[in-house]
């Protein structure tokens, strides 16, 4: 048998908290923590508490995007975004986390799981480079 | 072109830029070290499917486990760092193909490393591919003319054959690869030459002796050389294999040198070692046979309906010590068709090449020799044999019967026949004719030492005049009566100028 993995850890907690009564969810988090203290595994804690996060959003429908960019965005193009997103991943509830990063230099970014749309002023600089660069080595 | 000129076209080229907006699947470095990077992400990557890092190295993803992939680099790993964006191409890793490749050095990747230009290459192969099936082969038959003389002669390798070349360090085992590329020329042969943790030193010594025999023209050297990273020298081999398809797919026979094997399968132990692969025998890991075997099973022969064309293989193992029981030798003696087996003590006692006769064997290459060497061959070999058991007891005692001592005889003017200088590939016609000579008793009297120069006096005479003869055997591969009585007549005519 393989070794027990930080996702099946996840993965318990998750379905031990799963239909429970209000006052065993208040009894959950010192027992997941003793669980965790007797098993030597909270320095692993951190990791497990993202997994478990993974986990809980998948299983009520909620998928989180992460949006980088320059400035602010408006409130029109975040509903924009959410739409489109929606409409790609089939109806999700789509969660936005916003945070900014100067070096982008314009546009934005997305990042939802391991996949990303990057609509950044700086990509574009990038491809365009490479664009001209493949055309004129030879 | 002047600068206006330039900003236009720039300013052209611009315009026509269009940015393609696409969804790219990117994942996360969690360690680097000794070529291995650790990614996390990239869910939905394949199996040796190509990864890019933001420096612009490339690498492949090997292993997938639940949430970490094991990708190996190739080239510089020193710059990726913790956390850097890995993105996932979708493709599974290959190299650009051209029929421009030819007289190039490339690396493992396909990127040129002689400093003549970038290659302007149309198509891209796969460095892995499933062999051809069944239905497409066609068994050997038709020669592969190493210009070797105990090769052609005794071991004779047929187009489509994978035979290997194993012994020690410093027994000639490179020099009768290259022999054999240098009598490629005019054969409609194409040659590459995949060498695989050699020194730079060395490749490029074989560089510019096959420059200087004119070899370069039909040859491509793929090069993963001892200071490049341990996925380089993997993957070369499959590398060299590719191109080598490219041209098959065009219906040309092909012949391929990898040099050597033993330096590949060390070089697959230390990554799967550094992925945590369990090991094995030699700590070398589980699948290094088929390492092997899938490399070495694209060598084929294929029928005229999937288009013709052949891949002739060459692999190169160095042994320890003479040990060809060790398990990568055996390994790879079970996979190929055959072995030429080269020998220290042979090589000391000035017999090069250094060919132990006893134990070379191809087990396919005696269907394609050519009629008028099989006549010549099967007698040669028999005498051979008949020498060695025959030297033994010759030590021990001096008085030896007249049909014992001519055997003695016989057998050492065969060894002699069979040295040859290196760089120095003989026609198919001339070892004939040279052989013909010895097996049917015209050296018998000729002195041992002076056996070279007979020989050599001997074909350049016979080029004059046994024109019937040579021509019989280029386009009948047989001779006649007429040819073997002008043959005949030759050989003593020569032999009374002889002294």
């Amino acid at each position: 048998m393989s070794a027990i993995s930080n996702n099946n850890i996840a993965h318990a907690i998750y379905l031990a908290s799963k239909d429970k009564s209000h006052t065993e969810h208040a009894l959950l988090p010192r027992k997941v923590v003793e669980f965790l203290a007797r098993r030597r595994l909270l320095s692993k804690a951190p990791d497990i508490l993202s997994r478990l996060n993974k986990i809980i959003n998948e299983e009520e429908g909620k998928l989180v995007a992460k949006v980088f960019s320059k400035e602010v965005l408006n409130e029109n193009t975040k509903r924009e975004i959410i739409n489109s997103l929606s409409k790609r991943y089939g109806g999700k509830n789509i969660i936005l986390e916003e945070s900014l990063n100067d070096k982008l230099v314009g546009g934005f970014k997305i990042e939802i799981g391991d996949e990303v749309i990057d609509l950044t002023i700086k990509n574009r600089i990038k491809k365009l480079q490479e664009y001209l660069t493949r055309n004129y080595e030879h | 072109m002047s600068t206006n000129h330039i900003v236009e076209n720039l300013k052209k080229e611009i315009e026509n830029f269009s940015a393609q907006i696409k969804v790219e699947k990117v994942g996360k470095v969690l360690e680097v070290f000794d070529g291995i990077a650790k990614i996390s992400g990239l869910s939905d990557i394949k199996s040796s499917e190509m990864v890019t890092f933001p420096n612009g190295e490339t690498g492949v993803a090997l292993n997938l486990e639940e949430d970490v992939v094991g990708v190996i680099i190739f080239g510089d790993f020193s710059k990726i760092k913790e956390g850097d964006e890995v993105k996932a191409t979708g493709k599974i890793l290959e190299i650009p193909v051209a029929d421009s490749i030819l007289g190039r050095v490339v690396n493992a990747i396909g990127v040129p490393v002689d400093g003549k230009g970038a290659l302007k290459a149309t198509k891209t192969y796969p460095i892995e591919k499933v062999a051809p099936g069944v239905v497409t082969r066609l068994s050997v038959s038709e020669p592969v003319a190493t210009g070797i003389k105990v090769i052609d002669a005794i071991i004779p390798v047929g187009r489509g054959q994978r035979e290997l070349i194993i012994g020690d360090r410093q027994t000639g085992k490179t020099a009768l690869a290259i022999d054999a590329i240098l009598n490629q020329k005019g054969q409609n042969m194409i040659c590459v030459y995949v060498s695989i943790g050699q020194k730079d030193s060395k490749l490029r010594k074989i560089e510019a002796r096959l420059e200087e025999g004119g070899a370069m023209a039909y040859t491509v050297i793929v090069s993963a050389g001892a200071s490049e990273a341990a996925s380089l020298a993997y993957i070369a081999p499959y590398t060299g294999v590719s191109i080598a398809e490219y041209f098959m797919d065009q219906g040309k026979d092909v012949l391929i040198i990898y040099d050597d094997l033993s330096k590949h399968a060390v070089a697959y132990r230390e990554i799967s070692l550094l992925l945590r692969r369990p090991p094995g025998r030699e700590a070398y890991p589980g699948d290094v046979f088929y390492l092997h075997s899938r490399l070495l099973e694209r060598a084929c022969r294929r029928n005229e309906k999937y288009g013709g064309g052949s891949i002739t293989a060459f692999p190169i193992i160095e042994t320890q010590a003479g040990d060809i029981s060790a398990y990568i030798p055996t390994n790879v003696i079970s996979i190929t068709d055959g072995q030429i087996f080269l020998e220290t003590d042979l090589f000391y006692k000035g017999i090069r090449p250094a060919v132990n006769v006893g134990s070379s064997v191809s087990r396919v290459g005696s269907s394609a020799q050519i009629k008028a060497m099989k006549k010549v061959a099967g007698t040669l070999k028999l005498d051979l044999a008949q020498f060695r058991e025959l030297e033994a007891f010759s030590q021990f005692g001096s008085d030896l019967d007249d049909a014992t001592k001519k055997q003695l005889e016989r057998g050492k003017r065969a060894v002699e026949v069979l040295k040859q200088l290196q760089y120095a590939p003989v026609k198919t016609e001339h070892q004939v004719v040279t052989l013909y000579a010895l097996v049917k008793g015209y050296m018998d009297d000729v002195a041992i030492e002076k056996i070279k120069e007979f020989e050599q006096g001997l074909t350049e005479y016979s080029d004059h005049n046994a024109k019937m003869f040579y021509k019989q055997i280029t386009e009948k591969k047989m001779w006649d009566d007429k040819g073997e009585e002008e043959l005949n007549k030759v050989i003593k005519e020569f032999k009374n100028t002889f002294k």
